[in-house]
């Protein structure tokens, strides 16, 4: 195979790879919205910081 | 020789790191679990896979949520507390105990996993190593003996069958 046609392939398979991506993350997002628009009223679980102790001699 | 050995090595745990995420853990258990000092720690994560189709791209997803896995012999109750790889915050607890719950067995495969059944409705499975090495995904803890400890205390005491 020549190296012309070989690079042509080797581009055309990059472009399905980041498009299949950008798909992907596509409709990641929609389904990301859809979620929320139907569980936008839950609430989200409680969450605690790491808790931090003050110093007696400050 | 020197780099040859150290090439074939392999990676070396870091102590330091690792005994301060250890009482990082120990400090988030307490904070929201009572008589936390009761129950030995041990880090496990659960594993969500899922498949996805979305027409010409399709394979799978897997989820990790981080755990500190707290367990108390006497009382035969194991708690799972939610957090993050770098310990910088953690969720409520839950409470296992072996009087209330369905069933709990060790599983082999697909992964090697600790699973246990509140009810009917759903399960948790825990999976446990004595290290993992990707920070960005686990909480950096060496624990050989405690994932050994728990490991007896849930076949021997905590499983169901």
């Amino acid at each position: 195979m020549p190296l012309g046609e070989m690079g042509a392939f080797l581009l055309f398979l990059a472009v399905i790879f980041v498009f299949g991506n950008l798909w992907f993350h596509f409709v990641e997002t929609i389904l990301r919205w859809i979620k929320k628009l139907f569980m936008g009223h839950k609430n989200p679980p409680m969450w605690h910081r790491f808790p931090v102790y003050k110093d007696e001699n400050d | 020789m020197g780099i040859f050995s150290k090439l074939f090595k392999g990676p070396e745990i870091d102590m330091e790191k690792s005994n301060a995420n250890a009482k990082k853990m120990r400090v988030l258990f307490n904070h929201v679990v009572t008589d936390g000092d009761n129950y030995r720690l041990i880090f496990g994560y659960t594993e969500d896979v899922s498949r996805f189709n979305y027409g010409f791209v399709h394979g799978s997803k897997t989820k990790i949520g981080n755990l500190i896995v707290g367990w108390n012999e006497a009382s035969k109750t194991i708690v799972v507390v939610p957090t993050v790889p770098d310990l910088s915050g953690c969720g409520d607890p839950t409470y296992y105990r072996r009087s209330e719950i369905l069933k709990a067995y060790r599983n082999k495969y697909p992964t090697d996993a600790f699973i246990i059944y509140p009810d009917r409705k759903g399960y948790i499975g825990i999976n446990a190593y004595d290290w993992l090495e990707d920070e960005k995904l686990y909480v950096y803890v060496s624990q050989d003996d405690e994932l050994a400890a728990f490991t007896d205390f849930f076949m021997n005491t905590f499983a169901t069958k």
